[in-house]
């Protein structure tokens, strides 16, 4: 049952919408925001945000009023086509609102393990492995060394 | 008998253990608790600043160790016409010590932070940093090839990042940008440098005291401080000397909040210069985007290479005194997401990962720090309503960008995609103002040998206050035009060498 006044902690709301913002992509390697179970996260975050956090709430609720107006079974009851047309026309009014969802939705899917390893990084915390980096390239050291003071 | 040494600090020793890069998601923790804007993290021990009048966000971080937890460690010294600007340029002040002055104190400073670096770099006088550089790695590289093609100066960075076992610290692992605190413990802190040598030697720390004003004798003198211990209860700590390390937005604030009938405008202030001449480096970011791989988020995310090409005034420029670059690398996968939205080159929705990955692990590129001339107009002044946790006035700084540095920017910008260009970036993107780079903060309680035209004298003597002494930015005369700490420790040291030799005679 969506919750009539939260979008934020409307689940089957929040994983449509996030799978909009970030789909998965074609070959299916990078998942969908939505599909990756982040609508949590992401409303934690909005909720302690006091400088962009309104515009979110007020963004999602204008982007879940505008689908039911077309399907009583809102976001999640559109196609992509549909559901990408009530995001821009909210979008249109409501200027600070994605800002204020890619702030806290692009940190919890680039740091989920999943997002990680399809990216080829390695889903681990960078201490106490840390990484090696490439060597200083020695023809570029061997001209510096011939100008040293 | 030796001197005893009190040190209050409004916060609390840091643990590595804590620092973000122990976690999955050390990019939230980075850009939350361990964020470089104390109006960002909001914690008990920070103070808030009111920066709604400046275009430049003041960054500090408030424990032991100060803003080096969180610091790049970028380690250059100022060079030796940085203290001649008036003599050279005709403009600003000179300083009343120059480079000769300083440079015992930055060998001693690089040996206690650890400096890595390359002896010979010719922008400088010769020094031998005590190891070897960093090594470059595919960002450093790359920049550096586009500094070369184009025939200018380049030279890898002094950084105060231990590049194998120093003193106790472990050798650098790359865990990532530096600016989110080193768990690794390579990165020179002063919690980990200075400190256990100064309590070895029996100084003592009060933790979470956060000092509320500066007391005076009848005669005007310094006569110690009141501060709130960690349970928010105001003691008195009487003291025969107080030495002020704030930094260069603190220590103004501190001493314009400690005003009496014998310093009606505040401690140290009948020049009423105390919180004038604020300078920080503007600074201008300047990336490139390569079809090759380069892995930017592995490595201290500023120190590879520094290049002094336009350092040195050139009337054909248009702008007085100059600039030099950092290198810098990528930074960690959502950081670079946010970073990508914010520069307008990652949408949200279809196309979002073929933009994404253009950029993920693509990025190289540099910072311009440019020389910022101090004008009386730029200040540190106390908020009338702002308080900190504990009720004491929180500063205002007020600032404009002057139209020499605008200029100073807008060259940096061309050439440092000329640059990026010549390196083989296949698409260049510059922001010419960052807005989060208050990292550095200089001159509101300047040096000098006139005692209406500064509030310090050559060795951080308040003119005012004989027993009153300052050693962090406040004190510096001009900016020059690299990053500041390896003097704002050079000239520490200094001064505590002359309190030493001068104790007898201190107060004549
Ligand atoms: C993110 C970041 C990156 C940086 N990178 C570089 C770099 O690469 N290279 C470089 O040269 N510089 C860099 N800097 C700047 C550098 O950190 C500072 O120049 C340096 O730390 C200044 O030292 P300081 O002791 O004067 O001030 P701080 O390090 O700011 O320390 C001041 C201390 O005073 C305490 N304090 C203030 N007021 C009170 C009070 N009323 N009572 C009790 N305690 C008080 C604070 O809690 C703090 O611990 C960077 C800074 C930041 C924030």
């Amino acid at each position: 049952m969506p919750n009539a006044t939260d979008p934020l902690h409307d689940n089957a709301f929040m994983e449509a919408f996030l799978n909009l913002v970030i789909p998965p992509d074609e070959d299916r390697r990078m998942p969908g925001a939505g599909s990756l179970g982040l609508g949590a996260a992401v409303a934690a975050a909005v909720e302690t945000d006091s400088l962009l956090g309104h515009a979110v709430v007020t963004g999602l609720r204008a982007v879940r009023d505008a689908a039911v107006a077309r399907d009583p079974a809102g976001l999640p009851g559109l196609t992509r086509e549909a559901r990408l047309e009530v995001l821009e026309g909210v979008l249109a009014h409501h200027p600070a609102f994605m800002t204020g969802v890619a702030r806290h939705l692009y940190p919890a899917y680039y740091q989920h393990p999943r997002v990680l390893e399809a990216l080829g990084e390695p889903a681990r915390a960078p201490f106490p492995e840390g990484f090696q980096i490439e060597p200083t390239d020695a023809a570029l050291m061997a001209k510096l060394l011939a100008r040293r003071k | 008998m030796g001197t005893s040494v009190l040190c209050l600090e409004q916060g609390p020793w840091m643990h590595q253990k804590d620092y973000p890069t122990n976690f999955l998601d050390w990019e939230s923790r980075a850009m939350g608790p361990f964020a470089s804007n104390p109006n960002v993290r909001r914690l008990a021990q920070d103070y808030p600043v009111n920066d709604s009048a400046s275009p430049i966000q003041p960054l500090m971080f408030n424990a032991v160790g100060g803003s080096t937890i969180l610091w790049a460690a970028h380690f250059p010294r100022f060079t030796p016409g940085d203290f001649r600007v008036k003599s050279t340029d005709g403009v600003a002040d000179d300083w009343p010590i120059g480079y000769q002055t300083l440079e015992p104190f930055y060998a001693t400073n690089d040996r206690m932070m650890g400096v890595a670096g390359l002896a010979g770099d010719p922008a400088y006088p010769y020094h031998e940093p005590p190891m070897a550089p960093l090594p470059l790695g595919a960002t450093g590289n790359i920049v550096a090839s586009g500094f070369e093609k184009l025939g200018w100066h380049w030279w890898p960075s002094d950084s105060a990042i231990a590049s194998r076992d120093y003193e106790g610290r472990a050798a650098c692992i790359n865990l990532g940008p530096c600016t989110s605190a080193c768990s690794q413990g390579a990165k020179a802190s002063t919690d980990i440098t200075y400190w256990p040598v100064a309590q070895r030697k029996g100084v003592q720390l009060r933790t979470g005291c956060r000092v509320k004003e500066i007391t005076v004798r009848a005669d005007g003198m310094a006569d110690g401080v009141l501060y709130y211990d960690q349970d928010g209860v105001l003691q008195e700590q009487k003291a025969e000397i107080v030495v002020l390390a704030c930094n260069g937005i603190g220590t103004p604030r501190l001493l314009l909040n400690s005003k009496s009938p014998q310093h009606p405008d505040g401690l140290a202030n009948s020049s009423g210069l105390v919180g004038k001449n604020l300078m920080f480096h503007p600074y201008a970011l300047i990336r490139g985007i390569f079809d090759e791989p380069l892995n930017g988020r592995r490595g201290p995310g500023g120190c590879t290479v520094w290049s002094h090409e336009f350092y040195k005034s050139d009337p054909s420029r248009g702008f007085i005194r100059g600039y030099s670059y950092e290198g810098t690398r990528g930074a960690g996968p959502a950081q670079e997401a946010l970073w990508g939205m914010a520069a307008g080159l990652v949408p949200w929705g279809e196309g979002h990962h073929e933009a994404y990955a253009r950029l993920h692990g693509h990025i190289a590129g540099m910072v311009a720090i440019t020389e910022d001339l101090p004008e009386e107009t730029n200040t540190v002044t106390l908020d009338p309503e702002l308080t900190d946790s504990n009720g004491v006035p929180a500063p205002k700084v007020t600032y404009t960008l002057s139209e020499n540095s605008k200029k100073m920017l807008a060259h940096a910008v061309e050439r440092g995609k000329e640059a990026l260009s010549a390196a083989g970036a296949v698409e260049t993107w510059a922001e010419p103002l960052l807005r989060p780079a208050g990292w550095h903060l200089m001159g509101t309680a300047r040096m000098g040998t006139d005692t209406a035209r500064s509030v310090v004298n050559e060795w951080g003597r308040a003119h005012d206050v004989k027993n009153l002494f300052i050693i962090d930015g406040s004190i510096f005369v001009t900016s020059a035009g690299v990053n500041p700490t390896s003097t704002i420790q050079a000239l520490a040291l200094y001064i505590a060498d002359r309190i030493k030799q001068n104790i007898g005679n201190l107060f004549d």
